[in-house]
């Protein structure tokens, strides 16, 4: 629907579009998607690109990164302090071992949530987001609403989420401004005890891996 | 440089639209994303410099256009400076002119796959230099307004912070999107308290942490 359609730099736009009409009738995403193809013609044409690894690339994305890759390593460290300690401590190798690797993921933090301490990530320049554990960024990470505003009062941003954190946990606000990407370590929630690592990665979300969620 | 990118603080965005997690809303999306990566091959550039390229979009445009159509105005600015297409064929949708594309080549799909799977190394061995700041030192932010690409935040220069880990040595941002290759430093994530940040309409007790290169920082 309308909503989902907009990019995320235009958030708090109102362009009338809850009417039913999707986004092709949207005229600033028309011209978007008039000058990507235009842009996609010319450098095939020049023999710049290879059309064949326009798909591959995105197909790469879409089927072998993701918020699951993430889930799979929390649910591991949940479950093994050996491989929570090395996790903590070189979080690339860690993860690495797990099979997750690549492009914005060569140097990843893992930052553990504790009792008294809750993480949480933001790429207030740009978008850095550890592609090869959470997939792309939602639309919502990238917004000028969530990097401009986390930084400064990430209670109330937390709380947008659903989030309220008692005032005795500290906030920490992981700016991600060179090549380390971060990784959120939640906390095990209580009544999980009796879970195996596929049910707990099943329970811990993207946002949770973000910080704008508990688990 | 100070761009509209460089949000960190600021006011007037409203709330987060916390139920939009879309990726791709539409797939000329897709292909716009899909395009930057491979176009980064053929030109090339590198992320630093397709970042400052995204900075140096029209700001009113920065903030209109959705996300992918920035990537993809900045990739057609760095194939302009490359002397690959030129304005009028963009406006036009139609190729004008051929080049020799021996220095220019296309990535194949498997290359491209294998080497994004892998990832590129951006940091170098611990004994190529020697650290000028240690853990646990406080640290002033160089209050510096440069034209070119930086990775320094508005909102934190000038201030001084806690440095609480050296990350170890990377590829430097602002020489790699100047096209001064890797240059490598010294990068240490630094600790500001928010109050430092943001007065009294920061938070008592909370904290932003930042990945800060050497020649950012100088010794208080």
């Amino acid at each position: 629907m309308a909503k989902k359609s907009h990019g995320p730099n235009k958030h708090g736009h109102d362009h009338g579009n809850d009417d039913g009409h999707d986004h092709a009738h949207d005229p600033l995403e028309e011209g978007a998607a008039l000058r990507v193809r235009a842009l996609e013609e010319i450098v095939v044409a020049k023999g710049l690109v290879d059309p064949d690894a326009l798909d591959a690339i995105v197909e790469y994305y879409e089927r072998e990164t993701g918020p699951r890759n993430g889930a799979q390593v929390i649910a591991r460290a949940w479950t093994d302090p050996d491989f929570k300690d090395w996790l903590l401590k070189d979080g690339t190798a860690a993860i690495n071992s797990l099979g997750f690797s690549g492009y914005q993921g060569e140097h990843i933090r893992v930052i553990e949530n504790t009792d008294t301490v809750h993480n949480v990530v933001v790429c207030t320049l740009c978008s850095c987001y550890p592609w090869p554990v959470l997939g792309l960024a939602p639309a919502w990470y990238k917004s000028p609403a969530y990097r401009s505003r986390v930084v400064r009062e990430p209670r109330v941003v937390l709380q947008e989420f659903g989030l309220n954190l008692a005032s005795s946990v500290k906030v920490r606000v992981w700016d991600s401004t060179a090549e380390v990407r971060y990784l959120v370590l939640p906390r095990r929630p209580p009544g999980s005890e009796g879970m195996d690592a596929p049910e707990l990665a099943n329970i811990i979300t993207r946002n949770g891996m973000i910080g704008t969620a508990s688990v | 440089m100070n761009g509209i990118h460089d949000m960190g603080g600021m006011h007037g965005f409203g709330k987060v639209q916390v139920d939009d997690d879309t990726v791709f809303g539409a797939d000329w999306q897709r292909r716009a994303f899909a395009l930057v990566e491979t176009l980064a091959w053929a030109v090339p550039y590198s992320t630093d410099q397709h970042r400052y390229a995204i900075e140096c979009l029209e700001p009113v445009n920065y903030l209109k256009h959705d996300y992918f159509e920035n990537w993809i105005e900045a990739t057609e600015t760095l194939l302009i400076e490359a002397g690959l297409v030129d304005r009028s064929e963009l406006e036009a949708g139609v190729k004008r002119f051929d080049i020799n594309c021996e220095n220019h080549a296309p990535v194949g799909p498997q290359t491209l796959v294998a080497a994004t799977r892998a990832g590129a190394e951006m940091i170098f061995p611990a004994d190529t230099s020697t650290a000028a700041f240690h853990v646990g030192q406080r640290v002033r932010v160089l209050n510096t307004h440069r034209q070119g690409h930086t990775r320094v935040p508005g909102y934190v220069r000038g201030k001084c912070g806690l440095i609480i880990r050296n990350g170890g040595i990377f590829q430097f941002a602002d020489s790699l999107a100047a096209g001064n290759g890797p240059d490598p430093q010294h990068c240490y994530t630094v600790e500001f308290t928010s109050t430092t940040l943001w007065g009294d309409d920061g938070s008592q007790g909370d904290t932003i942490c930042l990945d800060l290169w050497e020649p950012y920082l100088e010794a208080i």
